[in-house]
C-alpha cells in the first residue's frame, strides 16, 4: 500500500466519522464546521503539503491530493485545498511562515483588480474560498506573496452554488502582514495550475462517492417488484458515474506524481478538463438515476453534485481545452501522438 | 464499491522499447509509403508481420522455450499502440498475437504450445475467433455448433458468423458444444481448428465500406483430431470468458481515430477554427486518459491480477469516444469525404464514417459491457 493509499485511509476514516450528512448541511446553513476544522487539524491534516519551515508536516503534492481525494469524497466543508496544496506551493517562496488556522488562497480572477502599490494593497479579490473566516488570506500578487487579514478587508459575503463560501475582499491601501518576493516558478499560471489540481482532486473525490451513492440507491430502491438497478435502462446511469470517477481518479494521479517531478502542465490541464467533463456527465446521470428523491436537500446526493458544478468553474473550465488546442496545434502534427502517450514529456509547450 | 485504477507509468526498459519501436516505424512504415488502415481492420502484410516477430515484438508475453519473449502486456501495449496509430497492417498476426497465443499458452498442452507458439511469436500464423453464429451474438453461450466425438477425434457442424479474416487465416480457436448439459455454460469446449480442412466454406461478407474483412465460416463434418481440443472439455465457457477480456483492455479500443486527426491537423492547420482548436484540445485530454487505462490495465494483467471490469470500462468509453470524434470531426469541416480522394483525411474519414459504428461492436457490445459492469459495482 502506498503512502498516499494510507493517508486516503486515515483522512477518509476520520472524515466519515465527523463530516456527516448533517454536519455538511449544517455548514452550508452557518457557512462553517469548526468540528471538522478541529477534527482534521489535530490529525496534522491541514497542512499536509506545506514544508515545515513555513509551519506546515511536510509531505508531497500527491500526499495532499490523496487528502483532497478524500474531502471530496466526503464534502468537507473547509478550505482543505487552500490550506494545504494551494498554500504549500505558495510557502516555496522564502520566508513565508504561515501561521495556525484556516488559510485561504485568493484565486485570481480575471477580473480581479489587486494591485500592490508602494508595498500597500489596494483593489478587490472575489470568491476567495471561506475569505471571512481565514485566519491569512494568501495570494500572488505582483510578484509577490502576500498574506492578508479578513479583518484588514471589506468583506462582502457570498456562496458557491454548493453553498460554500466565496467571498469578495477588498482592500484599500492595507499593508500585508506576510510580503515576500516570489521565487521565478510562481507565475500566475502556475498558480491557476495549482488551483486546477486541487479542484481535479476535490471532483476525483466526489465523483467516486457520486458512484458509490447511485449504485447503491439503485439498488435498494424497488419499482415494478424489482431494484431500479436490474433494468439496463438504469444501469447505463450507474454505469457512466462508475466510469467517469475511474477515468477523473485515475487523470488526477497521474498529474499529482507529475507535479511532484516539476513539469506536469499538460497533465494538471487534460485532468481538470476530464474533470469538467465528468462533473457534467456524472451527475446527469447520477439525478436521473435518482429521479425526484435526488432532487431534494434531504438526500445526500446533493451535497456531491452541487459542489461538482461549483468545482468545475473554478480554476479554468473551458480555457485549459483551448490553451492545449493552442499547444497542439503549435506542436503539430507530427508530434500529435506523442503527446497523448508521453504528456509534458513530449514537448508539449504550455 | 467503485472501480479504481492504480497511476502507473513506462519503465526505463518500456522507454527503450518504445524508442525502439518508433525508430523501426519511422524506417519501415514511413508516412506515404503505405495506404494507412483503421485500428485493427487495417489490412495485412506478411512481410511486416515477419519483421515484427523478427525483432521479438510478437507473442511478447509468450514464454522463451517457446519462442516467445517472456515480456510483459504492457510491452506488448507500447508496441501495438506505435503501430496501431499509424495505420500499420497487423491483420495477419493480430489475433494471433493478442489472444490466441495466450489461450494456447494457458490452456493448452505442452504439444500444442510447441506447434503454435513459435510460429506465432515468428509471425507466421494468422488466427481467426470463432465465436459468433447467426442465433449466437451478444449471448454467445447458445452456440449451436456441435462437435460429436468420434474415432480419433471430434466431427464438427456449425456455422460461425461475423469472423474477421477467415479467409486468410491458418487457424481458428472455435467454441462449439461438445457435451450435452443442462446449463448453457456447460458443455461447451475450445478446438483448434486448420482451416484448410475438408468440410470448410468460407463465405466473404463485404463490410459497408466494401472490405471482405467478415466472413461466414460453414463446417460440414469437418474431422478435427482429437489432441487439438484446448484446455479442458467442457471449459470452453470459462476459457472464452477470459479470452475475451484480453480482446478488451487494449489501445486498438481508443486509437483508431488518431490517424484520422492527426491527418486532419496536417491538412487543415493553417485554417483552423476556434471549434477545431478547442476540439483538439479536448481530444488531446481525453485521449491521453483513456491511454492511462489501457496502460494501468496492462500493468494489472503483468501484476497477476485480473482488470475485467477495468478493461471493460476501457472498452467501452474508449470506443463511445472513438464514434464521437468521427462526428465532431464532420461538423467541424465542410467536406464530403471520400473512399478514392487525394486526401488521406478525406480517405480515412471516408472509411471512418463507415465503418464508426462497428467499434463498440466487436469484443462484446457496449450494451452487454455495461450490464457486466453493472454487475460488477454491486
Amino acid at each position: 500500500m502506498s503512502e498516499q493509499d494510507l493517508l486516503f485511509e486515515t483522512a477518509d476514516r476520520l472524515f466519515a466519522a465527523v463530516c456527516t450528512f448533517d454536519e455538511v448541511q449544517r455548514a452550508q446553513n452557518s457557512g462553517w464546521s469548526d468540528l471538522s476544522w478541529e477534527a482534521s487539524n489535530e490529525l496534522g491534516l491541514t497542512r499536509i503539503g506545506v514544508g515545515e519551515d513555513a509551519g506546515g508536516v511536510g509531505g508531497s503534492i500527491a500526499d495532499a491530493v490523496a487528502l483532497l481525494m478524500a474531502a471530496g469524497y466526503h464534502s468537507v466543508p473547509l478550505p482543505l485545498a487552500e490550506s494545504t496544496l494551494l498554500a504549500g506551493w505558495l510557502a516555496k517562496a522564502p520566508g513565508v511562515i504561515l501561521p495556525e488556522g484556516p488559510l485561504t488562497v485568493i484565486p485570481n480572477k480575471a477580473n480581479d483588480s489587486l494591485r500592490l502599490d508602494g508595498a500597500k494593497l489596494f483593489g478587490t479579490a472575489q470568491r476567495v474560498p471561506w475569505g471571512r473566516k481565514a485566519s491569512l488570506v494568501l495570494g500572488l500578487i505582483d510578484g509577490h506573496i502576500i498574506g492578508v487579514t479578513p479583518s484588514q478587508a471589506t468583506v462582502s459575503e457570498d456562496v458557491n452554488v454548493a453553498g460554500e463560501a466565496r467571498d469578495d475582499l477588498s482592500f484599500d491601501g492595507v499593508t500585508p502582514v506576510l510580503c515576500e518576493r516570489a521565487v521565478p516558478e510562481q507565475t500566475k499560471q502556475s498558480l491557476q495550475l495549482v488551483g486546477a489540481l486541487s479542484r481535479s482532486a476535490l471532483m476525483a473525490g466526489a465523483l467516486l462517492r457520486v458512484a458509490d451513492i447511485t449504485a447503491q440507491y439503485t439498488q435498494e430502491r424497488k419499482q415494478f417488484g424489482k431494484a431500479i438497478g436490474s433494468f439496463q435502462a438504469v444501469q447505463l446511469h450507474v454505469v457512466r458515474c462508475a466510469e467517469q470517477a475511474a477515468y477523473v481518479d485515475l487523470g488526477v494521479q497521474v498529474a499529482a506524481r507529475e507535479a511532484d517531478r516539476g513539469v506536469a502542465a499538460f497533465e494538471i490541464m487534460a485532468a481538470k478538463t476530464l474533470a469538467n467533463d465528468a462533473a457534467r456527465i456524472a451527475s446527469r446521470a447520477a439525478h436521473q438515476a435518482h429521479g425526484a428523491m435526488g432532487m431534494t436537500q434531504e438526500y445526500v446526493l446533493h451535497q456531491y453534485t452541487r459542489r461538482l458544478w461549483a468545482w468545475r468553474s473554478e480554476y479554468g473550465d473551458a480555457s485549459w481545452v483551448h490553451h492545449l488546442g493552442e499547444a497542439v496545434v503549435a506542436l503539430g502534427a507530427d508530434h500529435h501522438f506523442h503527446v497523448i502517450a508521453d504528456g509534458s514529456a513530449s514537448g508539449i509547450s504550455l | 464499491m467503485a472501480i479504481r485504477l492504480i497511476a502507473t507509468e513506462l519503465t526505463e526498459q518500456e522507454r527503450d522499447l518504445q524508442a525502439q519501436v518508433r525508430a523501426f516505424c519511422e524506417e519501415h512504415l514511413p508516412r506515404g509509403s503505405f495506404e494507412p488502415g483503421l485500428g485493427m481492420s487495417s489490412g495485412q502484410s506478411r512481410d511486416l508481420s515477419r519483421e515484427l516477430g523478427k525483432r521479438g515484438w510478437l507473442g511478447m508475453a509468450l514464454p522463451q522455450e517457446y519462442g516467445g519473449s517472456d515480456r510483459s502486456t504492457v510491452d506488448r501495449l507500447v508496441v501495438v499502440e506505435e503501430l496501431l496509430r499509424r495505420g500499420a497492417p497487423l491483420e495477419h498476426h493480430w489475433t494471433a498475437d493478442r489472444q490466441s497465443g495466450v489461450m494456447i499458452n494457458r490452456s493448452g498442452t505442452q504439444e500444442q504450445k510447441q506447434r503454435f507458439l513459435p510460429s506465432i511469436a515468428a509471425g507466421e500464423l494468422c488466427f481467426c475467433i470463432g465465436m459468433s453464429e447467426p442465433d449466437s451474438g451478444s449471448d454467445l453461450a447458445s452456440v449451436k455448433s456441435r462437435a460429436i466425438p468420434v474415432d480419433g477425434g471430434w466431427l464438427l457442424n456449425g456455422t460461425k458468423i461475423w469472423t474477421s479474416n477467415a479467409h486468410f487465416a491458418d487457424w481458428m480457436i472455435c467454441l462449439c458444444r461438445t457435451h450435452d448439459a443442462d446449463n448453457p455454460h456447460q458443455g461447451l469446449s475450445q478446438l483448434l481448428i486448420d482451416m484448410r480442412s475438408p468440410g470448410i466454406t468460407i463465405n466473404p461478407i463485404p463490410l459497408l465500406d466494401g472490405t471482405a474483412d467478415f466472413a461466414e465460416v460453414v463446417f460440414e463434418d469437418v474431422f478435427v483430431p482429437e489432441d487439438l481440443l484446448l484446455g479442458e472439455p467442457g471449459n470452453g465457457w470459462t476459457q472464452v470468458t477470459s479470452e475475451l477480456s484480453f480482446e478488451r483492455a487494449g489501445p486498438e479500443r481508443w486509437i483508431t481515430p488518431v490517424i484520422i486527426v492527426e491527418n486532419f491537423l496536417r491538412e487543415n492547420a493553417d485554417s483552423l477554427s476556434p471549434a477545431a482548436v478547442d476540439f483538439l484540445g479536448h481530444t488531446i485530454a481525453r485521449w491521453w486518459g483513456l491511454r492511462q487505462i489501457s496502460l494501468a490495465a496492462a500493468r494489472m494483467i503483468d501484476e497477476g491480477l485480473a482488470p475485467a471490469l477495468q478493461a471493460a470500462i476501457g472498452k467501452d468509453m474508449g470506443t463511445e469516444f472513438e464514434q464521437e470524434v468521427i462526428t465532431a470531426l464532420q461538423q467541424l469541416i465542410d467536406i464530403e469525404p471520400s473512399l478514392v480522394s487525394r486526401s488521406p483525411f478525406s480517405r480515412l474519414l471516408a472509411r471512418a464514417v463507415l465503418v464508426a459504428p462497428s467499434w463498440p461492436i466487436r469484443g462484446g457490445t457496449n450494451e452487454v459491457l455495461k450490464g457486466i459492469i453493472a454487475k460488477g459495482l454491486r
